[in-house]
């Protein structure tokens, strides 16, 4: 499944490129993160709790920055295990491009889903992934705010 | 009419006999909620078992970790492989010569496949420990499209044994190969088609669906470790199997295990298998010594137990200009997932699919089917159908129409000019059958009669002017089909199941007062055997059925037999009762004869008792003979009145049946709406008319749900999709049509009482009379063949693509 959209935010683009790569910022913003550990400057682990439809799913997840190509670019991969529930596998590629009012995102997110999470929930995946995706760009906006407020 | 004329039809009536619509007997428990099924079974100290299941479709198993579940108060065990591997009882043994992982052994081949069994106090402490194993996987390519199987860069599923080049079926061309089955004359076959003036061309798809029974699978294991007898109750069409099957792997003696089968809520084939559970279940009470319970819920049983169907059939079809049918050729890629499990007799790795030739005379024929690995669940198993017959009559009569279409021909002229006529009967089919009788031209006739199938005709081409002038946006379908059914396996000759033939049994002991118990091999989950066995025995032996008692399912009293699939019940068991009948009233023929003083042959049966010949007062009811058989010493003659017979059928029965469905499709949402379903079945003698109803009122419904929606479908990761009721179509009362049912009666020439079998007919016969209503209706806008399942989104997708919405 891959997921497209955009999102402006009115910040340069130095400061929100900075901020995908701030864990900090990442717990604030992920929908249903309990916890986030770095184990280096790209190499997270999180704990995230989500919602399919009947299914609750608590993933551990690991996640790996890639900011190489930064600031125009910002991509992440990652894994996460929510025992029986379900896996999930995917990333993410976000451009980043300036513009009068800030800095406009552009995301393409794939995911893959399987194990009850995608028998139970395979009407409800797509929804709830687009849902979460936009959800986590509200809270980024939200906690860039807070922090340059 | 004279006073002793009235009599006897008080006393024929009496009985309750063949032919009597006599009220269900099961249906005083069921409908209070008083029957028993497996999960009504309560033991002291029961524990409960729950699968950890794989969230992967193929995937190394790299750690499973129980610690955290072990620490869990109230988990008693948790099982792997590891634990199972010392008692060889890791793998088992399929129905169709091949093997299945029991847990999870190095690697998992379907997602929802068995990888740890917990076994707990109750069923919520094991649903929570499940969560509590920690299991590790690495994941690895996974294959669904079994036409990409083959391919060089196809991951290879079965590494155990990957490098065998032989079969249970005969040779392996690739790892993911199971068995290549050929039938009939090819050579024969490719030459008429490439002669032919005409040939139709088209690939069949029958998906995969799953017969998804209101009660899911489920075990009682209870170890009584003083006596050493284990006793099994579960959801088993076939208990006397599941006994020696549990005794070969198990290495408990045959005698020391009793397998219950109690009231079982509906089974179409699902409840044949041997599954993990059921070993993990005996294994477990082995172990804690404690009767342990295992219960499947919905999504479990809808993903990881049997399957159905899932053949792609691809065919051609020869005739003449006058639409004559030469020959018939089909190729069939049968998906079987990760262990062939399919449930067929030894010798027919593709089941009956070779009676694909229909209800047609068709003199050349050929058919191969190659069965194919690949991450989904095992199974193939016969969903209210004869081995595979649903997916041979789904191709004949879907070929009929699709050549028909090439002929420009109207499809019920074009079945009427190849049927089978009445005077070939026994007739020898192209690939190997003989049918045993059949008038399918009456049958056909009276169908077309009945829904006056030429006005019907007239209006559907009104309708298509009407929709082309923009009158209406909805279109009419006719979809007619005409199957004939092989059922009743089978002869020992030519069937067996892990070796064990395929006959039936039944004993019967007639008590001092006239009353009876008779036991069979078979087990009803549903089709009422305590009403029409008794029935059957009632004509026989002359008691009346509310005096005979029907038993089955309980290894321990009823007699061996191969249980109850593939409508064998009444073509194999029915017959062994009659048998075990004729036996009872042979011998009390002897004790009258005695009683009357006259000689055996100076006797005549007249419905429940000897009259001697030319004295009609002088007689001897049958209640009276079995009270003498107790309390008099009769010379030469055994005291008691029993009889056991074990039935070998000579030949496989042949129903078969004339439906017509009526439909009106919007176009533009794709909804469908059945005006009316006409219903013909021949299932030779009828037994009780009644049940023969109910039995084809159930099997269109779910004819409809499998033609209409229903499918186990997965996507390109190997998750189920249709893992639940929320996705998996059953069909309600809303969408569920009224049905007209009507019926013709030629008997079977070789069974004792000439019944054929009904069970199943509705389902081989409902599926292609709703697909070829659906096609049907867009014919004269250029369409020739879509696939079901026909669901609104699939229906308005067709629509859509011919143009019918611009």
């Amino acid at each position: 499944m891959i997921l497209t959209d955009e999102v402006q935010i009115p910040l340069d683009r130095n400061t929100v490129f900075q901020a995908l790569n701030d864990p900090e910022i990442l717990k604030q913003s992920i929908p249903g993160c309990e916890e986030i550990k770095s184990h280096s400057d790209t190499e997270l682990e999180a704990t995230v709790v989500v919602k399919f439809g009947p299914v609750k799913a608590s993933f551990n997840s690991n996640v790996e920055l890639d900011p190489s190509a930064g600031p125009e670019q910002f991509k992440l991969n990652g894994s996460g295990d929510a025992g029986v529930a379900g896996f999930a596998k995917g990333g993410a590629d976000v451009k980043l491009t300036e513009n009068a009012e800030g800095t406009l995102l552009n995301y393409e997110v794939n995911i893959d889903i399987s194990g009850k999470l995608a028998q139970v929930g395979s009407r409800l995946i797509e929804g709830t992934s687009k849902r979460l995706a936009k959800k986590f760009f509200v809270n980024f906006e939200e906690a860039l705010a807070n922090r340059h407020a | 009419m004279s006073a002793a004329e009235e009599t006897m039809q008080e006393r024929q009536a009496a009985l309750k006999g063949l032919g009597t619509s006599r009220k269900r007997v099961e249906d005083a428990r069921f409908t209070q909620g008083k029957g028993n099924y497996v999960d009504d079974i309560k033991m002291p100290n029961m524990l409960f078992g729950d699968f950890v299941r794989s969230q992967h479709a193929h995937a190394r198993v790299v750690s499973i970790d129980k610690t955290a579940a072990l620490e869990l108060p109230g988990v008693v065990a948790v099982l792997t492989a590891e634990d199972l591997e010392p008692l060889s009882l890791h793998w088992m043994p399929t129905l169709a010569g091949d093997k299945q992982m029991v847990l999870a052994d190095g690697k998992v081949l379907f997602q929802g496949q068995e990888v740890a069994f917990v076994v707990a106090e109750d069923r919520y402490i094991a649903a929570d420990a499940v969560d509590l194993v920690k299991v590790e996987y690495e994941e690895l390519p996974v294959l669904v499209d079994p036409f990409k199987a083959e391919l060089p860069d196809a991951p290879v599923l079965r590494e155990d044994i990957a490098d065998q080049k032989e079969g249970a079926h005969g040779p392996r061309r690739h790892p993911n190969h199971i068995f290549t089955w050929e039938q009939g004359d090819k050579a024969a076959a490719e030459a008429v088609i490439e002669e032919a003036p005409v040939v139709a061309e088209e690939m069949v798809y029958y998906h995969r669906t799953h017969p998804c029974p209101m009660e899911t699978c489920g075990a009682v294991a209870s170890m009584d470790k003083v006596n050493g007898k284990l006793t099994l109750w579960g959801t088993f069409q076939a208990p006397h199997v599941v006994r020696t099957v549990a005794s070969l792997l198990s290495g408990i003696a045959e005698h020391n295990i009793r397998v219950v089968s109690p009231d079982i809520g509906g089974g179409f084939g699902n409840k044949v298998g041997v599954y993990p559970g059921y070993v993990c279940s005996i294994v477990a009470s082995i172990v804690t010594g404690q009767p342990v319970k295992w219960i499947e819920d919905r999504m479990e049983n809808l993903s990881a137990t049997a399957f159905a169907r899932d053949y792609w059939m691809q065919g051609k079809i020869a005739a003449t200009k006058e639409g004559k049918i030469l020959g018939l050729w089909c190729h069939t890629t049968a998906d079987h997932g990760a262990f062939d499990a399919c449930a067929d007799p030894t010798k027919y790795p593709a089941g009956f699919m070779n009676i694909c030739t229909g209800s047609y005379d068709i003199p050349t024929a050929y058919l191969a089917v190659d069965g194919i690995y690949t991450n989904k669940a095992p199974g193939g198993v016969a969903y209210r159908c004869s081995f595979r017959v649903t997916e041979a009559a789904y191709f004949i009569e879907r070929m009929i129409e699709v050549l028909a279409i090439k002929l420009n021909m109207d499809a019920a002229d074009l079945r009427a000019l190849n049927f089978i006529k009445k005077e070939q009967f026994p007739y020898q089919s192209a690939l190997g059958w003989e049918y045993d009788s059949g008038d399918y031209h009456t049958a056909w006739n009276k169908a077309l009669d009945a829904v006056d199938y030429r006005g019907l005709r007239q209006q559907q081409s009104q309708q298509v002017e009407d929709f082309k002038a923009g009158k209406t946006r909805k279109l009419m379908g006719i979809g007619l089909c005409h199957f004939t059914e092989i059922v009743g396996a089978g002869p020992v000759k030519n069937c067996d199941i892990l070796g064990m033939g395929m006959f039936d049994s039944c004993e019967i002991r007639i008590h001092p007062t006239g009353s009876a118990i008779a036991r069979l091999g078979t087990i009803s989950q549903g089709q009422g055997h305590a009403t029409t066995f008794a029935q059957i025995l009632a004509t026989e032996i002359g008691i009346s059925a509310d005096d005979i008692t029907i038993e089955e399912g309980d290894t321990d009293t009823a007699p061996y037999g191969l249980g109850t699939y593939g409508s064998r019940s009444t073509p194999v068991a029915g017959a062994a009762t009659a048998m075990a009948g004729r036996k009872i009233r042979a011998k009390a023929q002897m004790i009258a004869a005695y009683l009357l003083e006259v000689h055996d042959n100076d006797l005549e049966w007249e419905i429940d008792r000897f009259v001697v010949k030319g004295a009609p007062e002088r007689f001897k009811t049958m209640k009276e003979v079995a009270f003498a058989s107790y309390t008099q010493e009769i010379p030469g003659v055994e005291p008691g009145l029993e009889a056991v017979s074990y039935y070998d059928p000579p030949n496989m029965t042949y129903p078969f049946g004339a439906y017509i469905c009526v439909m009106d499709i919007d176009v533009d949402t794709g909804v469908t709406d059945i005006r009316k379903f006409y219903a013909l079945d021949d299932c030779g003698t009828r037994i009780n008319p009644m049940i023969i109803e109910g039995q084809v009122h159930g099997g269109l419904t779910e004819a409809l749900a499998i033609a209409l929606g229903q499918e186990i479908a997965y996507d390109e990761l190997g998750n189920v999709k249709t893992g639940s009721l929320m996705d998996f179509f059953i069909p309600t009362s809303w969408e569920t049509p009224n049905y007209e049912t009507d019926f013709t009666e030629t008997p079977s020439p070789h069974h004792p009482i000439g019944a054929k079998g009904v069970g199943e007919s509705p389902n081989v016969g409902g599926v292609p009379a709703f697909s070829n209503a659906i096609n049907d209706a867009f014919r004269a806008f250029g369409l020739t063949h879509t696939h079901m399942p026909h669901d609104h989104w699939r229906i308005w997708k067709t629509a859509n693509d011919l143009g019918l919405h611009s």
